[in-house]
């Protein structure tokens, strides 16, 4: 992989959503005390990586593109 | 020849002549009448004397607030992660460093503090670098597409902050363009680059590119050890905060409609809802545009002084 695509992926939606999204999601979920019998870092990963895949596609976390 | 080197010398003589008596006017007990006899070449002359007044002054109160904000906002990360600070309390501090980030590396992008050569050059670029470090953004990017800025203001090509200066003619129009403007397809995400590359500065895009590894090393690894919630309210969410506050009051609100340019026309005075201090001196960010190296804090006292004669040059104060 060059180094342009490697930086296109650092800085890609997804890679976002599933950085930092998911993780924060799944502690946002038991913080506040939320499960639905499953770990909650699976939830988080599904938040995460819909929300980025949304944001890829779409080129907006907002669903209404720019 | 020797008749219009007469002229020229005759005219000098004049001006100095001319100077000399305007700098002795008293212009603070001024009547709206003496200030219209002046004709345009003495408000010229006015305008530069009152505004260097202004100039060549250290901000050392920028030099402390761009490094000791710095400093806070560094120092609430260790102290959130050994729970010495609620993340709660230390939420609100982190935004208001985030949000007071900006200003003191943009007195150094003018070369306020010091000029080159100056023996304080390095302190200059000391708070350039530093003070920038919780917005997230390199100072080189800043100061190389702010010049441009200057240079081009409300040009739709080449003012790199057009598009935020243009975001609306209301308050909601400016909150969704804000919004939109920083998703991943918007082409605000071009603009500085591109003036960056118009200008054979594209090596400073590194910095953006160093930048941004280390903004999203720091959050991803944040998050999966853990500390999302703090990652997110210590750096995230302020960054996202700082943004619409900077577009807002910086970019948006001096320079919109941002449909004229040139000096008097490209930045205007505008009465805050927060206030002078609540919008970070930016009520009299048109005496800066005239004015790039008169310390922010001295912008307010230049604006009450330069009144008149910006108002006769054809400036709408905006009810300032």
């Amino acid at each position: 992989m060059d180094f342009k695509k490697l930086i296109g992926v650092i800085f890609s939606p997804l890679a976002f959503g599933l950085g930092f999204v998911a993780p924060l999601a799944a502690q946002i979920l038991t913080v506040s005390g939320y499960s639905v019998g499953i770990d909650n870092i699976y939830m988080g990963l599904a938040i995460g990586g819909s929300l980025g895949l949304m944001a890829q596609l779409r080129g907006s976390w907002v669903w209404v593109k720019p | 020849m020797g008749e219009t080197l007469s002229n020229t010398l005759s005219t000098i003589e004049s001006q100095s002549k001319s100077a000399q008596t305007l700098g002795d006017l008293d212009t603070a007990s001024m009547t709206d009448a003496d200030w219209d006899k002046l004709t345009d070449g003495e408000l010229d002359i006015l305008e530069r004397k009152i505004a260097s007044k202004y100039m060549h002054i250290i901000p050392w109160g920028a030099v402390a607030w761009g490094l000791g904000n710095c400093l806070v906002w560094l120092s609430l990360w260790p102290l959130v992660l050994m729970d010495i600070v609620s993340i709660w309390l230390a939420a609100p501090i982190a935004t208001l460093n985030v949000m007071l980030a900006y200003l003191p590396s943009h007195e150094a992008q003018h070369n306020i503090i010091a000029r080159q050569g100056h023996p304080l050059r390095w302190l200059n670029e000391l708070v350039g670098h530093v003070s920038v470090i919780p917005f997230g953004i390199p100072f080189r990017l800043l100061r190389h597409t702010h010049m441009e800025h200057h240079a081009h203001a409300n040009h739709p090509e080449l003012d790199p902050d057009y598009r935020v200066s243009n975001m609306g003619s209301n308050d909601w129009q400016f909150y969704k363009n804000t919004i939109l403007g920083r998703q991943p397809a918007s082409k605000d995400n071009d603009a500085y680059p591109q003036a960056l590359v118009r200008t054979g500065k594209s090596h400073v895009m590194l910095d953006a590119l160093a930048c941004n590894v280390i903004y999203l090393s720091v959050l991803f690894t944040m998050a999966w050890t853990g500390h999302a919630i703090e990652a997110a309210l210590l750096w995230w969410l302020p960054k996202q905060i700082t943004i619409t506050y900077v577009n807002y009051y910086l970019s948006w609100m001096p320079h919109q409609p941002a449909e004229h340019q040139g000096r008097y026309k490209d930045t205007l005075p505008f009465k805050s809802m927060l206030g002078n201090i609540g919008s970070m001196g930016m009520q009299y960010h048109a005496v800066h545009h005239l004015y790039p190296r008169i310390p922010l804090s001295l912008t307010p006292a230049a604006f009450r002084e330069l009144r008149p004669i910006l108002i006769r040059k054809g400036m709408d104060t905006r009810g300032l």
